[in-house]
Formats: structure tokens, sequence, C-alpha cells
């Protein structure tokens, strides 16, 4: 039995890698999917890299992990947020799984890997993951030293924080080449380690995730969609096409080698966390939940300053804190990446809780509110789907998600910032998430050939499971896409389910006291008309 | 600012020293060190530097600290090795949960 493979590309769409499939940029990928099985890849809510990889790995929603964003509450009533980690993670993944039955394992450049598990096995974390720390998150112990004894090991052209904000908050466009290549070299950097630990530890399951296909179909969008490149190029927009289709041929070229390394009885799934699509419209939500008074900047912080207002404040998440007066707020939007509105916890200027009824009124009030707002260009809805926190993030750790998710029309994306306008237009489009990743996967009982319309990505931890001869955990909320492998092979083996896994860790959670006498809500409903907030 | 138990604060310099080799920083690190004057981290470096401490000392009001830190004059947006152990033995919990202690990497 060879090793399981679970390749990652961060963003990846087929709506990219079909067409560069067929101008040959991408050989090896072509010749995969013919020889294996394909479905669209269907994200989670938010379709974001930390939530969204999470789920694949556990095989469960956001609800049932604790993951919704970069960065989370760790207490419901909390304003704070801390920066995600692996410790929020709060279910079994395939790494710890495998792991715990026999399996070795290799992660390199998963996010939420620190610190790493104890795991049978090579941990390399990823995401945001400073490279000045990378020493802190290698398991297991000594595993750095070795690395940086490698030729060429460089931690920092690896995990460059600098470059992910560049992605999204953009950068100049002399800069934008070499931003490129640095993601070519980055990639390669990442390979010569899983060279190194496939050829030296030789694992089970061997995961590797690459990450510049997400950041560059952010920033260069317009130069990688096909339908989106200019016609006519300039010489700096025919170069940029070019850099970019180098990048896919470069990644086309590590897959191959990847799988060479593998053997050929190995399974290889490839997957992404999320799709992408164009993106024009920037809606600053602070600032429509301020329109309609329910958000109040803090003094000195409603002036925008000289930023252009499609700046969505990626670097500045979390500002919320200080930038809101919480004394008038009772509605606010902390990072422009979960798609999210957070509804206080407590009565404005108090420090007495906000009602549960009266906390879901405004969460109704404000979706119908969500669902009104038009784009100024078009004048057609700019929102097209409102989520309430029991539709998205059913699960023990519902209660640390958002109140409000929106699913904004046509990719447009969130700003936390204030701005002048409610909804920005972008004079280039830049791209971002959609719900449609990719899946991939060929190997010993998979179906050649096989087209699936659309699989859930919290399917593809029972696949690898599956792969690996392993059962699935009951408490998965995935299942074994059977659609994907031979009828003779599941004949043989098939799917096996156990009830076991379950949580790692108990809920950080304490069960909220929501229960008001008559007299005491009463009172509340009042202070809460006095401030405006209620009718 | 030196109301801290002395372990703790050998322990963040012991953390400190693993790292400085990989930071090429050739000085000494003492509790008198500033962590972004002297060290030169940014403040995802220090998240990740909060994350282990709670490994070894469980869950602290990290938050919250940055937060104040952010609140101050931009001059005095900075910490010392010190102050960070003052941080810790004012706010640890009496067991660390499960008692993991930093290994070396």
């Amino acid at each position: 039995m060879g090793p399981t493979l679970i390749i990652g590309l961060d963003g990846a769409t087929f709506s990219v890698l079909d067409p560069y499939m067929e101008a040959g940029v991408m050989p090896f990928l072509a010749d995969l999917q013919r020889r294996g099985a394909r479905a669209v890849l269907r994200s989670i809510m938010p379709p974001l890299t930390p939530p969204a990889w999470t789920s694949l790995v556990t095989g469960k929603h956001p609800g049932q992990h604790g993951v919704f964003d970069f960065f989370q509450k760790e207490e419901r009533d909390s304003i704070y947020f801390t920066f995600a980690g692996s410790q929020h993670v709060g279910a079994e993944t395939i790494w710890t799984l495998a792991s715990d039955q026999d399996r070795r394992i290799i992660s390199l450049n998963y996010p939420l890997m620190f610190p790493a598990p104890p795991v049978e096995g090579a941990v390399v974390p990823g995401g945001m993951m400073p490279w000045r720390q990378l020493r802190l998150g290698c398991h297991p112990p000594g595993l750095f030293d070795r690395l940086k004894a490698l030729p060429g090991f460089n931690p920092r052209e690896m995990l460059d924080m600098e470059l992910e904000i560049k992605a999204i908050d953009g950068c100049p466009p002399e800069e934008w080449a070499e931003w490129v290549n640095l993601h070519i070299r980055r990639e390669q950097r990442w390979f010569e380690v899983l060279r190194f630990l496939m050829q030296e530890e030789p694992a089970d399951l061997v995961g590797i995730l690459f990450d510049g296909v997400d950041k560059l179909q952010h920033l260069c969008w317009r130069f990688i969609d096909p339908d989106l490149r200019p016609r006519q190029p300039t010489r700096w927009e025919r170069e940029m096409i070019d850099r970019c289709e180098q990048y896919f041929r470069s990644l086309d070229g590590l897959l191959a080698q990847i799988v060479d390394l593998a053997g050929p009885e190995a399974t290889v799934v490839l997957a992404s966390d999320h799709g992408f699509g164009p993106s024009s419209d920037v809606f600053h939500v602070n600032t429509w939940l301020e329109s309609i008074g329910y958000l109040k900047w803090a003094e000195g912080q409603r002036d925008g300053g000289d930023r252009p207002d499609t700046d969505v404040g990626f670097a500045e998440m979390t500002r919320h804190v200080h930038a809101v007066d919480w004394s008038q707020t009772l509605a606010y939007a902390a990072t422009p990446s979960s798609q999210g509105i957070n509804i206080v916890e407590r009565v404005p200027g108090s420090d007495e809780p906000l009602p549960e009824d009266t906390r879901a009124t405004i969460a109704l009030t404000l979706a119908d509110a969500l669902l009104e707002v038009r784009r100024p260009c078009d004048c057609r809805p700019l929102i097209e789907e409102v989520w309430t926190r029991e539709q998205a993030f059913a699960g023990p750790f519902e209660a640390l998600g958002p109140d409000l998710s929106m699913v904004l029309a046509e990719g447009g994306t969130i700003s936390i910032l204030p701005s002048e306008s409610i909804v920005a237009r972008r004079a280039e489009p830049r791209g971002h998430h959609r719900w449609e990743g990719i899946l991939l996967a060929a190997g010993p009982g998979i179906r050649p050939g096989a087209r699936i319309a659309e699989v859930s990505i919290v399917d593809v931890a029972p696949l690898l499971l599956h792969q690996l001869d392993l059962p699935v955990p009951g408490d998965m909320a995935g299942r074994v896409p059977l659609d994907m492998l031979e009828p003779e092979e599941l004949e043989r083996r098939p799917p096996r389910v156990v009830a076991v896994g379950g949580a790692r860790r108990v809920s950080p959670l304490q069960p909220v006291d929501t229960d008001f006498e008559p007299e005491e809500q009463a009172a509340l409903m009042q202070r809460l008309r006095a401030l405006g907030y209620v009718e | 600012m030196t109301d801290y138990d002395p372990q703790v604060l050998q322990s963040i310099l012991g953390l400190l020293d693993d790292l400085k080799g990989d930071w090429e920083y050739s000085g000494e690190i003492t509790p008198d060190t500033y962590f972004i004057a002297d060290l030169g981290l940014e403040s995802l470096e220090i998240v990740v530097l909060s994350t282990m401490i709670q490994q070894e000392y469980g869950r602290l009001p990290f938050p919250q600290y940055f937060d104040e830190i952010g609140q101050r004059p931009v001059q005095e947006r900075d910490v010392t090795v010190a102050e960070l152990a003052t941080f810790v033995c004012e706010h640890r919990q009496a067991t660390a949960p499960g008692g993991v202690t930093w290994a070396r990497r």
C-alpha cells in the first residue's frame, strides 16, 4: 500500500486550472485528472483559509471544530479577538487520527498547526507562522536544525507575512513581478523540504500546502482569469500574464515531482479550501452599521484618512476594540475576512447581558436591512444571502461565531474601515473567494475519469482516512464520497464508520444564562429604546 | 516592574536564547531587552511567543495586554523581557494545564 498524499492548492479553482491545462501550461495536472476522479469541492461558511482547511482536515463544519477566521473570540462575551492557532481546533484532525493509529505523517505549510500536535512524524506549520519563530513550530524537536542544514533552506522566503498583506491590500505595480517570482521560489522551498522528508523518513499520510495560488489570484486576478485578461496588453501587462503563467507551470512541475517521489501505488488527492472569482465591490459594513444607528465610531476614529476607499483593513483586523464607542454600539464587524457581523453581548454602556431574544431581534432586523443594500453601479442587491449564527455554525462552538454571515453578490468584499461611502468599487477587479474549490483524486480504488458534480469539503477527511485503511469517526459531518471510488473496491473494502473520535478538548464556552425576569426584561428593553436601538 | 518569579524570567530568556541564533541576533538578551526596539520583533511574532508562554503557564489575558500596549504613546509601545515576565506572574494560573514544558527545538 502506497502513501496517501493530500496536496493543498490554496484557493485553486477549475475556472483557472482548466484553461491552463488546456493551454499546456499544466500538463501533469491534465494527466492526473485523466487518470483520476474530479469534483467541484464545496467550501464552508466563510470560504476562508483557516476555517476551510480546518474543515478539510477535521471533516467538520466550523461550529463543530471551533475555527471561524484568522482571529477569533475565546469567550463569547468578549470584544477581544486572539490569533487563531492549533489550540483553537476543537476536533481531531487527519493528522492526529492517522498518527494515533500508527500511521506516520508529514504535514507541511498547513494553517492552524502551531503549536504542532504531538504526532508521529514531521510537522512544519504554515499559515501565519512567522519565519523567525519557525523553530518553535517544527515538530519533532530537532527538526528545524536538520532542515536548516539543507542547502537552500530559507524560512524567510517560505513564510513572509508581508506577502499576505500585499496580496490583499495591494502593492505598487513595479513590485508585482518580483512578488510573483518570490512565490515561485517559495513553493520550490517548500517542495525541497518535502522531498527531504519523503526521502529520509517516508510517511503514510503526506500533506503539503501551496498557498501561492491564493495570493496570486487575489492580486493578479485580471492577468490570470482568461475572461479578464487585457485584449491588447501593455508591455507590463504582458509580462504579468507571462509571470503568472510561469508560476502555474512551475507549480505543475512540483506536483509531478511529488507524485513521482510517492511512487505508483500512492493515492493522490489534490484539494483547495475554496474557489476564486473576480471581485469589484467593497462593502464598508461598519460605516453601514453607523448609518442605520447600530454603531458609533469612537472620537477621532470616524475619519478614514487618506486611504483608498477600497481598502478592507486586512492589516488592521480587530481594530474595533478602540475604533468603536462601546457605550453606543450594538453591532460591529471585527475582521474583513469573517464576512460577519457581531452583536454585542452587553447592553451598551452597562455590564448587563443583552437578552437573547433582543439579540435575535437585532440579528433579524439587520439581516433584513442587509438584503436591502444596493450597489451604486447598477442598483442591484449587494448582498445575496445572510445567514444567522444558528444557520451557519450549528455545533458546540456556535456561540464563538459571528451573529450574521454575509454572501456578497459577485464576490464582493467587506471592509471594516470607516469610509465616506458605504459601497465602493475597484477600478480594476481583484480576485476573491468563492464557494467552489477543486478536488482531484487518483490512485488505488479511485475511479479513473469519474466526474462528480460536487463534493463537500468535509468529505475529504473521510476519503483520506478510507485510503489509509482507517475507519471514519462517526461524529464527522463528512462521508466518504462513494462516487469517486471503484464499485469493486467498495465491495472489497467498504468504508468503516466508528463511534469514536469526538472533541479533542472540552469546549471553552460556558453556558450563558439568558433567562430574565419579566421586570428585568422590560427594564432592559426600556434602556435600549432610550438609546434608540429598538422601536 | 521587577515583581516576577525568577524561574518565569529564566524560561522566557531561555526561549529567546533558543531563537536568537535564527534571527542572526548576536547581542545578549537580558531582562531589560525590549522586544521591538532591541530584537526587532513584529506584533505577530510577539503573539506567537505568547502562545508558547501560554503552553507553559495556561491561558493568559494577552489580547487585553496587547491592546493596552497598543494604546500607549507610540514611543512606549514596547515591553521588556522583565515586564513580560511580570505580566505572566500576575496572571498565570496556579497550575499549568498538563504541566507542559518547553522542549528545546
